[in-house]
């Protein structure tokens, strides 16, 4: 109970100092001690579960953390102060360029990013089938607000798509839950929505509601993931929402909805009919890795590539769940979640910078600013896989491991569209970087604007080349 | 075939909302919306008779004070204030997507036959039918409306079904859920209505269909 409370506490505290109408710079400079205070938090009620020989701590009745949602659990809130740190200095930059037409705007993204993050956080300890939907439907609620920051027509357009295709895929995940509630009372009247007791008593659930459970969850998780193609909505909330939601939708948002696959995955791989829980995810991966890509080659909104990036790292998550390897699914999503964050930090400021999100008009970055051209090349490799990177090993862990499955086919579309959109990616970012200039706001950008997406980039590159992520599979 | 109180009031429920799909009038639209809902907590009240569960009733006295009574009065509040009574339609017609609808509805008889169930007391296939029969009306609403509105009482009446799949194969999720779920709805409800006024001022119509400047 104490550490439900201590999860809640700071986003409560956040969410009353943007009620209190505190000053904006003071509410930036306050929100971003608090944000750091609740890693900490995090890090102290997560230790128990990695130190001690115990792998699962129970927090309260139907909550709990094992070792991979306690990793999740750090993760997101890494990328959460990430996104905030960041979000001050780029609300000061709007503020610059007079963009921040409403200063109360800006309160209201942290009020929602806060109550957002702490949704996501129950997802994840969650272990009541009932409670992750409950928290993961309270996710998308939170951030269409962050969606709506831009107040224009196409923000508007973007969150009403965003609300009503993930409100109805999300709807599916129910029934698939309810499913998975019916196929447990065959065996004892009460049944059960706990998602240990579900995966040891696999054996015994109906298995038709258990198959039919597991496809509807699949495809309303799936929307909320963004897999193809339910992935619509996708790419307009992420490049609607200013930069820091967008991070924290790329950086977290995905992972929650993947989490509660991957558990059912699990769930379903102790049943006797493994097979549906290991094809599916297998083909629909790489089916969305390889149309993502596709879609990567001639992209025109620069947060929109990013987008498609995501789709395509969800793609290659979903097979590493497919092939039974939480723990490589978990690599490769803080892979991802630290290049995405850093790129999408990173492009808020080019956009501010170019005044234009189309990538065409964005030329010479190096000339206008050399540390954010610097940065972004760093992050952009470590989002393709370039080998001193992290994400080099956890794709390549995983396609060893789709190559040696019988989907073997799928591990060569995988390694195609990978390929594809290495090519893809390397060719927007240079013609970004190099040329010259095409117009430039008047918009002096401190070191301290590429210090948080330097300092992810650095995580990544220390995944790569030390023992980290040897360490990290071990683990879990 | 005999049936119980519960599965009749919620067949009842599934032929509401086959009318449902027969009007373009907002008010129609959102009355005949607020009486499948009160027959569905009829048949959570009644269900709650047979099993002694007593959580029911509370459920049932939930859906009604709220989904029943305070959804619909605040959708009818916002097509009120934006002048909204009629919606267009889409490519289908009204008459044909109700009749489309009832088609559905006896499909689902023979769809939920197939569906395994246990024989404890209060699951029935014909509740599962009804249940099956409410999600398709409220995505066949979705795809033939365009209102914003109307896309909003489609997803009320798709939740409705899977509501109704739950009470009649798992005598209702624990109430603790029960209750997260309904808060969701209410703030989804709220959420969407509140976009619906901005959607108004922002392009003087409130028309799905032609938010569409978002594309690759």
């Amino acid at each position: 109970m104490f550490e439900l409370l201590s999860i809640s506490l700071i986003p409560l505290a956040i969410c009353l100092l943007c009620a209190f109408r505190v000053p904006n710079s003071t509410l930036r400079i306050s929100i971003t001690g608090l944000i750091w205070l609740k890693l900490i938090i995090v890090l102290f009620i997560t230790a128990p579960v990695f130190y001690r020989g115990n792998s699962s701590v129970s927090l309260f009745t139907d909550f709990g953390i094992d070792r991979l949602s306690a990793s999740f659990v750090i993760l997101t809130n890494v990328v959460a102060a990430s996104s905030f740190s960041h979000a001050a200095l780029f609300f000061r930059n709007e503020d610059k360029l007079g963009r921040l037409t409403e200063p109360r705007n800006e309160s209201w993204f942290y009020f929602y990013a806060a109550l957002f993050l702490c949704a996501m956080d129950f997802v994840f300890i969650s272990e009541n089938l009932g409670f992750m939907w409950i928290a993961i439907e309270a996710t998308t609620l939170f951030s269409a607000a962050l969606v709506y920051y831009g107040r224009d027509k196409h923000a508007l357009e973007a969150t009403w798509k965003y609300l009503i295709v993930c409100s109805v895929g999300i709807a599916f995940a129910l029934l698939g839950t309810i499913l998975f509630f019916a196929s447990s009372q065959f065996y004892s009247s009460a049944g059960t929505l706990d998602i240990r007791m579900l995966t040891n008593s696999a054996k015994q659930l109906q298995p038709k509601f258990v198959q039919l459970g597991y496809i509807f969850c699949l495809l309303g998780y799936g929307t909320k993931a963004g897999l193809f193609p339910l992935h619509t909505w996708l790419p307009d909330a992420h490049s609607e929402a200013p930069a820091p939601a967008s991070a924290m939708l790329s950086g977290s948002l995905l992972n929650c909805s993947l989490f509660a696959i991957c558990r059912l995955t699990e769930l379903v791989k102790h049943t006797d009919h493994a097979v549906l829980a290991t094809e599916v995810p297998i083909i629909w991966g790489a089916l969305t890795t390889l149309t993502s890509s596709l879609f990567l080659v001639n992209q025109m909104g620069l947060k929109r590539l990013w987008a498609y990036s995501s789709i395509e790292n969800v793609g290659i998550m979903l097979s590493a769940i497919g092939l039974g390897a939480p723990s490589l699914f978990f690599l490769q999503a803080v892979n991802h979640s630290l290049a995405k964050v850093a790129l999408f930090l990173l492009s808020g400021n080019i956009i501010q910078l170019n005044g234009s999100k189309d990538v065409s008009q964005i030329r010479g970055v190096l000339t206008s600013s050399p540390a954010l051209a610097f940065t972004l090349v760093l992050a952009a490799a470590a989002l393709t896989g370039m080998p001193p990177f992290g994400s080099f090993i956890s794709e390549w862990l995983i396609l060893l491991k789709a190559s040696d499955s019988a989907q073997v086919l799928c591990a060569v579309v995988l390694i195609l569209s990978l390929a594809l959109s290495f090519v893809a990616i390397s060719v927007h970012v240079l013609n970004m970087v190099l040329g010259s200039p095409k117009q430039v706001n008047k918009l002096s950008l401190p070191f301290s604007s590429v210090l948080v997406p330097i300092l992810l980039c650095f995580c990544s590159l220390m995944l790569g080349v030390t023992g980290l992520a040897q360490i990290i599979l071990e683990t879990l | 075939m005999n049936l119980s109180a519960p599965e009749l009031c919620l067949l009842m429920a599934a032929l509401v909302a086959c009318l449902t799909l027969g009007s373009l009038h907002l008010s129609v639209n959102l009355g005949l919306f607020a009486i499948e809902t009160v027959l569905i907590a009829l048949a959570t009240a009644f269900m709650g008779g047979i099993t002694g569960d007593r959580e029911l009733y509370v459920i049932a006295l939930l859906i009604f004070c709220f989904k029943a009574f305070t959804v619909p009065l605040f959708l009818s509040w916002i097509s009120d204030k934006l002048m909204a009574q009629r919606d267009i339609g889409s490519f289908l017609p009204a008459p044909l997507s109700m009749h489309l609808c009832l088609i559905l509805f006896v499909l689902s008889f023979a769809l939920a036959k197939e569906i395994p169930v246990s024989h404890a007391a209060g699951h029935s296939w014909p509740g599962a039918s009804a249940g099956i029969s409410l999600l398709l009306s409220g995505l066949i609403l979705m795809l033939a409306r365009r209102l914003a509105i109307s896309q909003v009482v489609g997803f009320l009446v798709i939740e409705n079904g899977i509501y109704t799949f739950a009470l009649t194969q798992t005598r209702g999720m624990p109430l603790m859920v029960e209750m997260g779920i309904l808060l969701d709805l209410l703030v989804a409800v709220m959420v969407a209505g509140l976009l619906i006024f901005k959607i108004q001022k922002n392009f003087e119509h409130i028309d799905i269909a032609q938010l569409k400047d978002l594309r690759d």
